[in-house]
Parts: C-alpha cells; sequence; structure tokens
C-alpha cells in the first residue's frame, strides 16, 4: 500500500472524524451545562440532514442560505426542547435516569418524525462541489471531503473564539463550572442551558449536513452515530472541547482503517468494543489528566 | 364498589389483571387483536425483566432487545439447524441468555447511569450486527423461517399466560425477599447498602442475570409467536419501547408495568385511524407522560381515589385487613 492511498484512508477518516466530532462537542456541552447525557443528539443530527434536504436539494435554495436555514431551524428547536422539555424536567427534581428515559422518548418521538416527513427510503445530497472525484497530486479525493474538513475548521475556529471571548461564551463555561456561583452572579441558568441546547443542536444539524453526502440519510441512522459520538466524547474525556475533537478524529480514522483493512461489515462492531473497553478502563479518557478544564 | 375495592385488594392488582387476560380469549377477540394481546403478554416478561433490573436495583439499560434477540435466536438456531426439540429450546435459550447477561453485568460494577445505558446500547447493537452478518447461522437480514412451536394459537396463549404469570407472582414476591431488599439497598444508596452487608456485585450480577433469563424466555415466545425471526425486530427502538413501558408502569411496580406493557402495545394499533401520522402521535403520547412522570405518580392517583371514595375510618384499619 503506497503513501497515497494512506493519506486517503486518513482524508476519509478525519472526514467521518469531524462529523462525529461535531455531534460530539453538542453532547459534551449539554453535559457540562446540565449533567445529562443528551441521547437524541444523534437523531436530531439527522433530522438537520433532512431539513437540509428538503431546503437544498427539494426547494432549492443556494447552498449558504439552506446551511444557514437549517442550522437556525435545528437551534431553535433545541431551544424549544430545552424550555419546553428538559429544562422542567431538571427544575422539577426529577431522577436524572427519569430524565435520560425522556432523551430516549424524544429519540422515539424525532424518528418517527422523521420517518413521516421524509419517508424510509436513504436519501443524499451533495455539496456545491459536486460528485466528480478531484486530482490532488498522487491522490483522489471527492470534493465534499475537501468541503468538510474547511467548514468543520472554521466553525471550531469560531466556536473557540466564542467561549474565550464572548459574554455567553463566558456564562457557559462559568455555569458549567460552578453553576450556584454562576447563578449567584446573574447567570440566568435556565436561559444558558437553554443556549447550550441551541447550540448543541445546532452543532448537530451541521453534522447533519455534511455526513449526508457521504452516508445516506435514513430515518433511524441517529443512534449508531450518536453512540460513535459518545465513543468520542469518552476517548477525548468528558467535557472537553479539545477532548472531543481528537476523541472524534480517533474514533473516524479507526473506523475507516478498520473498514478498509479488516472487514467492512464488523467496523461498527469494532468501534462499540473500543467504545466498551474505555467504558471499563479508562471511562475518563485519554487526555483527562491534561486537560481537566471544562470547556 | 367498595366491596369491589375490598375484593381486588384482596387477591391483589397484578393477579386481577391475569384473571382478566384468562377470561379475554373466551370473549372470542379477532385474529388480529388476538395477536396483539400476545405480543402484550410477550412484552409482559421483558417489563418484569426490567422491573428487576431498573425498578427494583435501579440499573438503567438500554440492551434488552439485545437480550430478547439472543433469546430468539438461540431457541431459533437450535430447533432450525440443530433440529433440537422446542421444549429443549425453551430451557436452553433462556440459559444462553442468562449466560450473555451475567457477563453483561460485570460492566455495572464501574458504570452508573448514562456510562451504563451507553454499554447495554453498545451490547445491543453488536448483537443485531452480529445477527445480521452471520447468514448461514442466522438467515442474516432474510431471517430465520419456519421455526418449531412448543404450541400454536390459544394453547400458546394460555402456555404464556401462566408462564408471565408466575414470572409476575415471582418478582412481587422477590420484591418482599431477602434479594428483593439486598437490590432496593443498592439502588438507594450502594456503599451504605455494602457497609450493611450486602454484597453489592454478587447482588447487582444475580439481577442481571434474572433479568436476562426472563428477557431470554421472552424471545423464545417471540420466535413461537410467528415462526419467523428477523434482525429488525430487535432495534434500538424496542429497548427504548420496553424502558418507556417499565418508566410509565412506575417502575418498580408490577401491576404497573403489566397493564403499561398493554396498553403501549396497543396504544400504536388503537391509533390506526391516523394512517400516517399515528407513530407520531404514539410518540407524542410517550414524551408527555415522560414529562409529568411527578403527575402520574401513583400516590396521585390513590389520593384522587382516597377523595372519591373516603376510607371507613380506623375500625378497619386496626383489624390488620389494611
Amino acid at each position: 500500500m503506497g503513501f497515497d492511498t494512506v493519506l486517503q484512508i486518513l482524508i476519509q477518516g478525519l472526514n467521518m472524524g469531524l462529523i462525529y466530532a461535531l455531534a460530539a462537542l453538542g453532547i459534551s456541552l449539554i453535559w457540562n451545562a446540565t449533567g445529562l447525557f443528551n441521547f437524541a443528539q444523534g437523531d436530531l443530527l439527522t433530522m438537520g440532514g433532512f431539513v437540509m434536504l428538503s431546503m437544498f436539494a427539494k426547494w432549492a435554495l443556494p447552498y449558504p442560505l439552506a446551511f444557514v436555514l437549517t442550522v437556525v431551524v435545528m437551534g431553535l428547536l433545541g431551544y424549544l426542547l430545552s424550555q419546553g422539555f428538559f429544562y422542567p424536567m431538571f427544575s422539577q427534581g426529577l431522577h436524572p435516569d427519569i430524565i435520560i428515559i425522556g432523551t430516549i422518548a424524544l429519540i422515539v418521538l424525532v424518528q418517527n418524525g422523521i420517518l413521516l416527513l421524509w419517508g424510509p427510503h436513504p436519501q443524499r445530497f451533495s455539496t456545491p462541489l459536486g460528485d466528480h472525484p478531484v486530482h490532488l497530486g498522487q491522490i483522489i479525493v471527492m470534493p465534499y471531503y475537501l468541503w468538510n474538513i474547511a467548514i468543520v475548521v472554521v466553525l471550531v475556529i469560531v466556536l473557540q473564539m466564542f467561549f474565550k471571548k464572548s459574554m455567553i461564551g463566558i456564562a457557559m463555561r462559568a455555569v458549567a463550572q460552578r453553576p450556584v456561583a454562576a447563578a449567584l452572579m446573574g447567570v440566568r441558568t435556565n436561559q444558558l442551558v437553554a443556549l447550550t441546547f441551541l447550540l448543541a443542536t445546532g452543532l448537530a444539524a451541521v453534522a447533519g449536513i455534511l455526513i449526508a453526502p457521504i452516508i445516506p440519510l435514513t430515518p433511524e441512522m441517529g443512534s449508531i452515530v450518536a453512540l460513535k459520538a459518545f465513543a468520542a466524547v469518552l476517548i477525548g474525556g468528558l467535557g472537553s472541547f479539545a477532548g472531543a475533537l481528537i476523541g472524534g478524529i480517533v474514533i473516524g480514522v479507526a473506523e475507516v482503517v478498520f473498514a478498509t483493512l479488516v472487514v467492512p461489515t464488523y467496523k461498527d462492531v469494532f468501534i462499540f468494543l473500543i467504545l466498551i473497553a474505555f467504558l471499563l478502563f479508562r471511562p475518563r479518557g485519554i487526555f483527562s489528566s491534561e486537560i481537566s478544564e471544562k470547556v | 364498589m367498595a366491596k369491589l375495592a375490598a375484593l381486588l385488594k384482596h387477591i391483589g392488582a397484578t393477579q386481577a389483571i391475569f384473571l382478566v387476560l384468562l377470561l379475554i380469549p373466551l370473549l372470542g377477540v379477532p385474529s388480529y387483536q388476538f395477536y396483539i394481546l400476545e405480543r402484550g403478554l410477550q412484552n409482559v416478561l421483558v417489563v418484569l425483566s426490567l422491573v428487576i433490573l431498573l425498578g427494583y436495583t435501579g440499573q438503567l439499560s438500554l440492551g434488552q432487545a439485545g437480550l430478547v434477540a439472543v433469546g430468539a435466536y438461540t431457541y431459533g438456531i437450535l430447533c432450525v439447524n440443530f433440529g433440537l426439540s422446542p421444549w429443549l429450546g425453551l430451557i436452553a435459550a433462556p440459559l444462553a441468555t442468562g449466560l450473555v447477561g451475567l457477563i453483561l453485568g460485570f460492566p455495572s460494577f464501574k458504570l452508573t447511569g448514562p456510562f451504563l445505558v451507553v454499554n447495554t446500547i453498545a451490547f445491543s447493537e453488536i448483537v443485531r450486527i452480529l445477527i445480521l452478518n452471520n447468514e448461514k447461522l442466522t438467515g442474516g437480514p432474510f431471517g430465520l423461517n419456519r421455526i418449531p412451536t412448543i404450541f400454536d394459537g390459544l394453547k400458546l396463549y394460555y402456555f404464556m399466560l401462566v408462564v408471565a404469570f408466575l414470572a409476575a407472582i415471582g418478582t412481587l414476591r422477590l420484591s418482599r425477599s431477602y434479594i428483593g431488599l439486598a437490590f432496593k439497598a443498592i439502588r438507594e444508596d450502594e456503599i451504605a447498602a455494602e457497609s450493611m452487608g450486602v454484597h453489592v456485585r454478587n447482588f447487582k450480577l444475580l439481577a442481571f442475570i434474572i433479568s436476562a433469563v426472563l428477557a431470554g424466555i421472552s424471545g423464545v415466545f417471540f420466535a413461537n409467536m410467528s415462526g419467523y425471526l428477523n434482525p429488525d425486530s430487535f432495534t434500538f427502538n424496542e429497548s427504548s419501547t420496553y424502558l418507556l413501558m417499565v418508566v410509565l408502569g412506575g417502575m418498580s411496580n408490577v401491576g404497573g408495568g403489566i397493564l403499561s406493557s398493554f396498553a403501549v402495545t396497543s396504544l400504536p394499533e388503537a391509533l390506526r385511524f391516523m394512517v400516517r401520522s399515528r407513530m407520531v402521535v404514539y410518540s407524542i403520547i410517550l414524551l408527555l407522560m415522560v414529562r409529568y412522570t411527578k403527575v402520574l405518580e401513583i400516590e396521585n392517583f390513590k389520593r384522587i381515589i382516597r377523595r372519591l371514595w373516603p376510607t371507613p375510618p380506623a375500625a378497619d384499619r386496626d383489624k390488620g385487613n389494611v
């Protein structure tokens, strides 16, 4: 196997990895703000992809407009979910397990909603760069791989700025680190939890838009993507920004490498075994000691 | 009315439900509705398995569909590929599932809450992918055909009823036994339980094994009902439905769990008039029920009942009837 093949596999893996990383970031953000594992993140991702399908492929809006609209629509949905569903459950002081089960009920709803609105058939759409393979020197890649990497890199930089510089970002980190102190300093917790859900759902929507050219969208794909995002979160260490990114990339590359070198049919089993191994032996992730600061 | 309530109190809600189930087929239920009834009964076993695991022991699991699949496929493979008699299959399948449950139980030593859930989902998905890809053994996506059955039709229903009844009574009695109390101690506080002399690890494993065996029996019944198995019947969706049934039934409440397993099984069928949107309406109902679990708690209903029919004062209670 030549160097160019290795590079090709790496680009492919990086692509899947960055998509998982976006979903993982959403999970991590929500975990930080509320201590809840949002299992519905994968299905919100699928839904984002389908909303984009309607806007871009069906209504033929220009790609950037459809992209922004999809993220806004999904973000608003996340906001409403938090205000109407999750936050009231937190403030009622329900057992955390019940709230987890609430996210599972949400999965059932989102999947059935997608099934009703978009039907059961796998569907895909592409990016403005089209579907013709590009030659970069020796290697041949699909143009949407490059597109996806560019978008995620820009997004991550913007997010970093947001968390470090903006008032809301700093307040979010404050709520994650010391919720009570943050509330005493005048941070409105319910608004911030809702904003976190907004951000996380928006990120999931971006991931859904980016995954569609690679894997056709189906109503039930969400749970497997969510599981891989969880693997990413756990490998990177819960609640860490950089950890979610690195974990996602590790999972994506591992998946593609396993599929190419061993057997493609068992690539999901391989990832899930990694996930279980991490749960059992390194539950705080690889970077637990280096990255102790939360997002 | 009061007499009926007293009678119900005497024989217990769970037993009353089974009495009704015993009589229903005598009314001559149409075959489709009868199938739904059978499905409900099959789900009762899974719900009981979760009552023990989640309700008593407090271990949240979303891998129940995987366990049901292990039970159903073990039965199917043994009977179809190896020509074992269905009765031996009925014994072997729950044993195999119990073994899988034992393995699934080990991670619970270290994991709680969401992490345990992730672990069980991963297990369930691995089972499904293995079934899907081992075509020689399981038939893969084409499914496993012509599975011999233990009983057919009405006989199967009554056989399932007897097994479910025994399981339900067992679960009820377990609740008050030494083992059940140990389970509940683990649910409330693991460290306190350990310091009171409860061997937490062994009891957790026991809970997982009992729960897996019940799920395995349910799987055998599933194979018996349709005579055909397909990996699509054991998805994440099934696991979440089972979990929702238990939660809506009040977690550790056997009678409530049984009722809600029939209610949730038949809800999509009752909504059939809304041809396309019925599954969405069904899931909205489930979502709202989880959102308002606090309101749906059994205590609230008891309070309403007490207000409607005030119990006669202390005299009754002194005799120890209550």
